[in-house]
């Protein structure tokens, strides 16, 4: 039972006061990002990072911090879906469906609390699962050499492409891009400066910091530009703000099914919230069938999606802390946060720095509770700050980003490249190319490579350790899969298209 | 289907210029049996027929309800902020954070739709804020610029 030990050491890393008002600031920002258009959890995320650092906060607080703001972007984000019917995130447009119609009778603070409620439950129920099964996948991963990690990178990425469905392509595309970008600088085995150009600003390579925010946040203001109609009264939130016992009671059900399936598919790389959110939302319509009200104000529609997005937002924490290969786009930039520390997530993170481990967990807990607190004092202030126009919104956004990206190096090449890359991710955008995988694909790439040549170095150059042991052939297997999904989907879209032919 | 067409076009032939700057990447002298280039070009290689898949057969873009299509006013504009985002990286260091941030601030407000003079006083004070927020409580030292007088 060594594992409640290290949670109880957890909790009191979590529960000194420093910690505390760090996940309280975090929760408090995260909501507020999230709340904005245009900024989501990457930017939050990605913009605290130099902060942070800067504040020179000790690496366990500091991820507490990304962790607390984490969670309060993916509580923003249901704000506006509720109160405007305007998704804040991709993940929250399930999020709609039943939770404007709730607001519409009258019931917009039930919705906002219960909401919470769900997400609270979802995020309760992944952080457990994470407390079990986290120490046992380290354990389990502590086995792996380089061969083994270099298939499994493999592995997530394909995930991705096979995981999101209609546009396979234009996912591993975008992933390759990805890849390309980390190797840009000099090159850490033999000293050779790769695609610099001879600028000496590339020497080090593309900073992080800099393609996300370009990738995010400056494609974002672009596209911010093309939304010219005037955003939607918000629904004023009045009346009862807390749900009572009897509308928990009728979604506890829902809750803990959609709590564990959340938390599967976050610690599955590349399926995240979205999925998690859509295929709860589904799954629950199913089971409910004709007695539910779903698309009209069904609690049950609101729980649905609000658990398994809170849920599998803690369990894209697990491959990312256990395993060091993150399963979404928001961990991508934290292990880009935690390598700023020289802390390299891994499965020897469980033993070396247990309290960062633990106290991340811990702190996971006591950031969830937070927020359901919050929730019913601050609501009235939350909606006001949805009023705040684009044209007061957009230029602070956009002098934010240059102040993150300028924090890291102190150059102005940095956003001139920021640019650069927001114009690039704007035309990503138009194209319909999904821009996570680019950033997932560039935290993988330095690692994918290192791990590739160190396994060729051991083999002395011999493909074979790349598919010998066991585990890496099961991986391949796997991959292959994944890999087949989408040729199986479109096959399968292709034969009904054909029957619905024939039958008329 | 056109736009995509170019675009993969246009990416594949980086790729290839890419590829041949990679060509002559070999370290020195070396201990292990992959060099500096074997992974960039193979980046290189898969996405390059990716890309070529895509010039043949691009998929069809869905675009989302509230997406309007893209005409000659919204490209000014969009050209107009890349424009100012420029600028913006072009003085930060000369002017100093807070009258670049002022000068881009205020087209900016303009440029989504705010009135000249809530848009000066709200990115004015944003400017002044935002940089005592920063260089001062958070230690994130910003350039004072032209301003560098005013401080002693």
């Amino acid at each position: 039972m060594d594992t409640l030990g290290y949670l109880g050491q957890g909790f009191g890393v979590a529960l000194s006061p420093y910690n505390l008002v760090t996940a309280l600031t975090g929760t408090l920002i995260g909501t507020v990002v999230g709340l904005l258009p245009g900024l989501g959890p990457i930017n939050g995320v990605a913009l605290l990072i130099p902060i942070a650092f800067a504040l020179g906060l000790p690496p366990e607080s500091a991820l507490i911090l990304l962790a607390a703001v984490y969670l309060g972007c993916e509580y923003g984000g249901r704000i506006s879906s509720i109160l405007l019917n305007i998704p804040g995130e991709a993940s929250t447009v399930m999020t709609t469906l039943d939770g404007y119609p709730m607001a519409r009778q009258g019931l917009a603070g039930v919705a906002l609390s219960l909401s919470a409620w769900s997400s609270f439950i979802g995020a309760f129920i992944a952080t457990c699962g994470m407390v079990l099964f986290a120490p046992l996948l380290a354990k389990w991963a502590i086995a792996f050499g380089p061969a083994e990690y270099f298939v499994l990178m493999v592995f997530a990425i394909v995930c991705l492409g096979g995981m999101a469905g209609d546009r396979p392509l234009k996912t591993f595309i975008a992933a390759l891009i990805g890849l390309f970008l980390s190797t840009v600088g000099i090159d850490a085995n033999s000293g050779v400066y790769r695609f610099t150009g001879d600028n000496i600003h590339l020497t080090d390579g593309i900073q992080f910091v800099v393609l996300v925010l370009g990738l995010f946040s400056v494609s974002e203001i672009l596209l911010l530009l093309e939304k010219t109609h005037r955003g939607q009264e918000a629904v004023k939130a009045t009346g009862r703000m807390m749900f009572n016992f009897k509308e928990a009671a009728s979604v506890f059900v829902v809750n803990i099914r959609c709590g564990l399936l959340g938390f599967i598919m976050g610690v599955l790389p590349g399926a995240g919230a979205t999925l998690a959110s859509a295929v709860a939302y589904m799954t629950e319509k199913r089971i409910a069938g004709t007695g539910g009200k779903f698309g009209q104000g069904d609690a049950r529609g609101l729980a649905a999606p609000e658990t398994a997005i809170g849920a599998s937002a803690c369990g894209a924490l697990v491959p990312m802390l256990t395993l060091g290969v993150p399963g979404s786009g928001t961990t991508a930039v934290m292990i880009g946060a935690l390598s700023l520390y020289n802390i390299t997530p891994g499965p020897l993170l469980f033993q070396q720095q247990p309290d960062i481990v633990w106290g991340l967990i811990a702190s996971l807990f006591i950031a969830n509770i937070m927020l359901v607190i919050l929730n019913i004092p601050m609501i009235r202030i939350f909606t006001r700050i949805l009023a705040v126009p684009n044209w007061a919104l957009v230029p602070v956004i956009a002098i934010i980003t240059g102040i993150g990206v300028y924090a890291v190096h102190a150059t102005t090449f940095d956003l001139f490249l920021m640019v650069g890359i927001g114009i690039f991710g704007y035309i990503l955008r138009k194209l319909d190319f999904p821009l996570s995988p680019v950033l997932l694909g560039f935290i993988l790439g330095g690692l994918m490579e290192q791990n590739l040549r160190r396994a060729l170095s051991i083999s002395n150059g011999a493909l074979e350790i790349l598919w010998s042991s066991p585990i890496t052939f099961g991986v391949w297997i796997l991959t292959a899969i994944m890999l087949l999904m989408p040729l199986l989907r479109i096959w399968r879209k292709r034969s009904a298209a054909q029957r619905a032919i024939a039958d008329v | 289907m056109l736009l995509q067409r170019i675009f993969a076009s246009v990416l594949l032939l980086a790729c290839v210029g890419l590829a041949l700057m990679a060509w002559p990447y070999q370290a020195a002298f070396s201990y292990e049996p992959v060099g500096p280039r074997a992974f960039p070009l193979l980046m290189l290689g898969l996405m390059g027929v990716a890309l070529l898949y895509m010039v043949f057969r691009p998929a069809p873009i869905k675009h989302s309800e509230d997406e309007p299509p893209l005409d000659r006013e919204t490209l000014t504009k969009i050209g107009i902020c890349v424009l100012l985002l420029l600028v913006f990286a072009g003085l930060f260091e000369p002017l100093g954070f807070i009258l670049s941030s002022i000068l881009i601030g205020i087209p900016m407000a303009r440029l989504y739709g705010g009135r000249w003079l809530p848009s000066i006083v709200v990115t004015t004070l944003m400017a002044i804020g935002l940089y005592l927020l920063f260089d001062r409580l958070m230690d994130v030292p910003l350039p004072l610029g032209l301003l560098d007088v005013l401080e002693n």
